[in-house]
């Protein structure tokens, strides 16, 4: 999905692509995003999230994560302690329905999600990030052949990306506090860069190829994926190429020339 | 690398069970309250084990079928069958949405829980039963491991890709038909690509004694069935060493899947099914 579409150019061209689990139907996806002001000069917001496997109801809760975090004027390590309205919501939803001794049971454990969330300003490039999780940032400089990493957050290897991260619940508990876990960053988006928000099982495999020497970012960047059918192409090659099969997600920013 | 196969609906896992219901597990169980039988602690641990395996799977309002369950019992001199009652009567490998949907009945308890503000509160929650205890005769081990083997062979014809069997037997260890060990390494020469069965004991006795989970040695084990058990039981696989230890289990370098006078119950939690919050309780 673009957003770069209206007559007057935007300081960003802001893509997203996302695809199930190999075997799962589409509406199993338990992965989200979220964009809201990638027309703005000014600010821009920018969010994925990783439903864990392993929880109910999870599809729900990353995505109110995402909405909440595009809608939110926090910008740092103090989002996931303003959860609260995103919690009332998702208990809402889940508690009104009928469900088997199981699915209650399950319920009443909470949902997971690994967060990203990235605040922008469009016209400088000047980014600030939060993660709690493994939904990894990548800062990449000279598009073109010559496109490189710059950094990566908050994982750098992808022997980090392990099954049992800590992640952001739906149900708060007293021992569950996120702040030891919450990581926040800052940079700036070059001209010649690029920015990409992607869940764990893609972030891996971009990362397993670069500590490999294999190329990675080119395929991921505008001149790699123009759209959807693109992006299920690298997914498929990247899953012969040993990546974990996961629900798949990426946003990218690409500053306008 | 072995033990890496994708557990999902598409390739599904297979636990399968077997359940020791001689005459010898009404004898009093070492390891809990006076007047517990083994046969009770046997139920209470494969009622616990099939409940979270059911809340594993659980997503959303419905099950995930990951797993395949049998469940086999033994006991009478001779007798080795599905052991479960009910509509799963007769069948031994079943997906886990009917099993979950299937208990012989649910009965209401209450469990005490953090109420979120430092105190304690009683909450009321739904306590499936699949399993009565029984006990009668003597105990074939070695035919249960035969039948398992049987049942293994046909998962593995049908899955040749997939993650290959566990099996968990749960017994008090004196088998009446035999030597089970040549059975158990007839059992564990099975396999799928992905890798050989893996065999795990449970071993409840009369004799007390300190539980011992997971171990890498036979020395802590007080009696030559424990030990015997203990020799019979498969090394964890490097994965399962690594979630015993997230899990607080003390699994080592070694580690066998064997546990003595305990409730194994974290066991269900060996097998990769996806992403696995640390901190989800």
């Amino acid at each position: 999905m673009s957003f770069a579409a209206g007559d007057e150019p935007h300081p960003i061209a802001v893509d997203a692509f996302s695809c199930a689990k190999a075997g799962n139907r589409r509406e199993e996806y338990e992965d989200a995003w979220a964009v809201r002001g990638s027309d703005s000069p000014r600010a821009a917001r920018l969010a994925v999230a990783d439903g864990a496997t392993e929880a109910s109801f999870s599809a729900l809760w990353a995505a109110l994560l995402a909405e909440s975090w595009v809608r939110s004027r926090a910008s740092g390590a103090d989002f996931p302690r303003r959860l609260a309205a995103a919690r009332r919501l998702w208990a809402r939803k889940v508690r009104g329905r009928r469900l088997p001794w199981y699915a209650e049971e399950k319920a009443r454990r909470g949902a997971y999600a690994a967060f990203l969330g990235v605040a922008l300003v469009p016209r400088t490039g000047a980014f600030r990030a939060v993660a709690v999780g493994d939904c990894n940032l990548f800062l990449l400089r000279g598009l073109g052949p010559a496109l490189r990493l710059a950094r990566s957050f908050p994982l750098e290897r992808s022997e980090e990306f392990g099954s049992s991260p800590f992640l952001l619940g739906s149900v708060a508990r007293p021992d569950d506090d996120p702040s030891p876990h919450v990581r926040v960053t800052e940079g700036i988006v070059p001209g010649d860069g690029l920015l990409l928000l992607a869940s764990d099982a893609l972030s891996a495999w971009l990362l397993r190829r670069e500590e490999e020497g294999r190329p990675a970012w080119e395929a991921v960047s505008p001149l790699g994926i123009e759209d959807g059918l693109d992006f299920e192409a690298l997914v498929g090659e990247a899953r012969e190429d040993g990546c974990r099969n996961d629900d798949m997600t990426l946003v990218r920013v690409v500053p306008r020339p | 690398m072995p033990y890496t196969a994708e557990i999902s609906r598409r390739n599904p896992g297979c636990f399968l069970f077997l359940l020791d219901q001689s005459a010898s597990m009404e004898d009093p169980f070492g390891g809990g309250e006076q007047g517990r039988r083994k046969a009770d602690e046997l139920s209470t641990i494969i009622n616990k084990l099939i409940h979270n395996l059911s809340i594993r799977c659980a997503k959303s309002d419905s099950i995930y079928d990951y797993f395949h369950v049998g469940v086999l019992g033994y006991g009478q001199d001779t007798v080795v069958s599905p052991a479960f009652d009910g509509a799963l009567g007769g069948r031994d490998l079943v997906p886990m949405s009917e099993i979950a949907d299937n208990p012989l009945r649910i009965e209401d308890r209450t469990k005490k829980a953090d109420d979120g503000a430092g105190g304690i509160v009683e909450q009321s929650v739904k306590f499936p039963v699949w399993f009565d205890p029984k006990w009668a005769g003597g105990t074939p081990m070695c035919s249960a491991l035969r039948a398992a083997a049987d049942v293994a062979q046909r998962w593995v014809s049908e899955h040749a890709k997939g993650f290959p069997p566990i099996v968990i037997n749960i017994t008090d260890g004196e088998a009446t038909d035999g030597d089970p060990a040549p059975e158990a390494e007839a059992l564990k020469s099975l396999g799928s690509d992905d890798g050989a069965v893996l065999l795990f004991n449970i071993h409840l006795s009369s004799a007390p004694g300190a539980p011992v989970e997971l171990p890498a040695t036979p020395e802590r084990l007080p009696d030559q069935f424990a030990k015997l058990l203990f020799e019979m039981s498969s090394p964890l696989t490097p994965f399962m060493i690594g979630r015993a230890k997230e899990l607080g289990m003390p699994a080592d370098e070694g580690s066998r899947g064997f546990v003595f006078n305990a409730q194994p119950v974290q066991v269900i939690q060996f097998l990769d099914i996806g992403t696995r919050p640390a901190n989800l309780r």
